[in-house]
């Protein structure tokens, strides 16, 4: 079997833009799913608003599509109404962290066992590019047309701190590393955050000079850097190029956890 | 196996053609009927799925696929290689 078979292939192909990372994700994911050997009857796949969160239509399981920002609440209802179920969330940084922040860290705190996948691609896509809590200083978008002046969130750094079980962060390039992550994500009971930097050449690429679908590819590409080798980077007082991307894998811990079988 | 694309899936993003570490996928020239450049196959038996699948009974490699934005990259049974003899005369 390979992911194939997780996905509705009537629905195909998709809506996403040409070089639109969401899809290479989906694909991490139901691999996955498929590696672990899952029950595609037991597994519920749940998304919120967002060109990310449309993931949610293409996957043969049962999935609620559902209101922005609240994709995680669906989620715990599932999860606590039928705890043998194997929840997952497909999410955007929109999604996620502005409408739905507090759901956010509050599942983060419960440590509900839910497999959460964030494609970050750092800007509202599906609605014309505005400029999300992660759309990085300096980032043009149509809400920031002279460059982001806020600070952006750390979704991983966020997640930890709230108290979920296993972070980690790669991007739509380390499409290995991804899908090991997201398999680690759904064996580790509690809370399972996976942020994924995504590409979205039309909204993000197109305004920030990653005209080419490729662009971001590279940046991801050459830019990413070990957790291990920050940690060391910083231990030693060295500097961290500011525009690094540091991957790996952030926490894995065995805190308590709501909403697993008796 | 055979590697083969899709082309009512494939959007021409040319991401296969990054990620190869053998170079097979080359960005394509001529559009097709929806108007997508999809990318042209350099000597796909050199693919290690395409050599290796039978032997290991698993995919192999196989980045191109899951990178592929739009699930368009997949391989196909053959029929197994038949030696054929030719003689030429000068
Ligand atoms: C309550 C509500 N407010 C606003 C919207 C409009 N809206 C739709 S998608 C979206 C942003 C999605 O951004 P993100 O989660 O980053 O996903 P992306 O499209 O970038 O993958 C917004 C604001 C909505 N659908 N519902
Ligand atoms: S707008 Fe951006 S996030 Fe949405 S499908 Fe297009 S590239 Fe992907
Ligand atoms: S990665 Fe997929 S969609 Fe993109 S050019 Fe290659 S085959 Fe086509
Ligand atoms: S499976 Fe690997 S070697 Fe074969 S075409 Fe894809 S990327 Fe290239």
């Amino acid at each position: 079997m390979t992911f194939e078979t997780w996905l509705r292939a009537d629905r195909l192909p998709h809506i996403w833009c040409s070089g639109c990372s969401n899809g290479t994700i989906l694909n991490c994911t139901l691999t996955a799913v498929d590696d672990l050997g899952l029950d595609p009857d037991r597994t519920v796949f749940v998304g919120g608003i967002g060109c990310s969160s449309r993931s949610v239509g293409y996957v043969a399981t049962d999935s609620l599509h559902t209101t922005h920002g609240r994709a995680l609440a669906f989620a715990t209802g599932v999860k606590l109404a039928d705890p043998t179920l194997n929840v997952l969330v497909f999410t955007g940084d929109g999604d996620l962290a502005a409408i739905g922040g507090n759901h956010f860290i509050h599942s983060c705190r419960r440590n509900i066992d839910l497999t959460v996948v964030c494609m970050n691609n750092l800007i509202y896509g599906m609605t014309g590019g505005q400029g999300s809590p992660t759309t990085p200083p300096g980032a043009l978008s149509t809400t920031t047309p002279y460059g982001a002046s806020e600070p952006a969130f750390d979704l991983a750094q966020l997640a930890v701190a709230a108290g979920a079980n296993y972070v980690a962060r790669w991007t739509s390039y380390h499409v290995r590393e991804l899908e090991r992550a997201i398999r680690a994500g759904i064996e580790t009971p509690g809370l399972s955050f996976i942020e994924v930097r995504a590409s979205c050449p039309t909204n993000y690429g197109r305004r920030n000079r990653l005209r080419d679908v490729t662009d971001q590819i590279e940046i991801f590409r050459t830019r990413s850097m070990l957790k291990a080798k920050y940690d060391r980077l910083v231990a030693a007082g060295s500097p961290v190029p500011p525009d690094a991307i540091v991957v790996g894998e952030f926490v894995r811990r065995a805190n308590p956890v709501m909403g697993v079988p008796p | 196996m055979k590697l083969v694309i899709d082309e009512e899936r494939c959007k021409g993003c040319n991401l296969c053609t990054m990620v190869c570490p053998y170079r097979i996928f080359r960005p394509g020239t001529r559009a097709n009927r929806k108007g997508i450049l999809v990318p042209e196959l350099d000597r796909p038996e050199r693919c290690t799925n395409c050599r290796l699948n039978r032997l290991y009974g698993r995919t192999l490699c196989g980045i191109c696929q899951l990178t592929c934005p739009d699930q368009a990259i997949s391989w196909v049974d053959e029929k197994p290689y038949e030696p054929v003899r030719m003689e030429v005369e000068y």
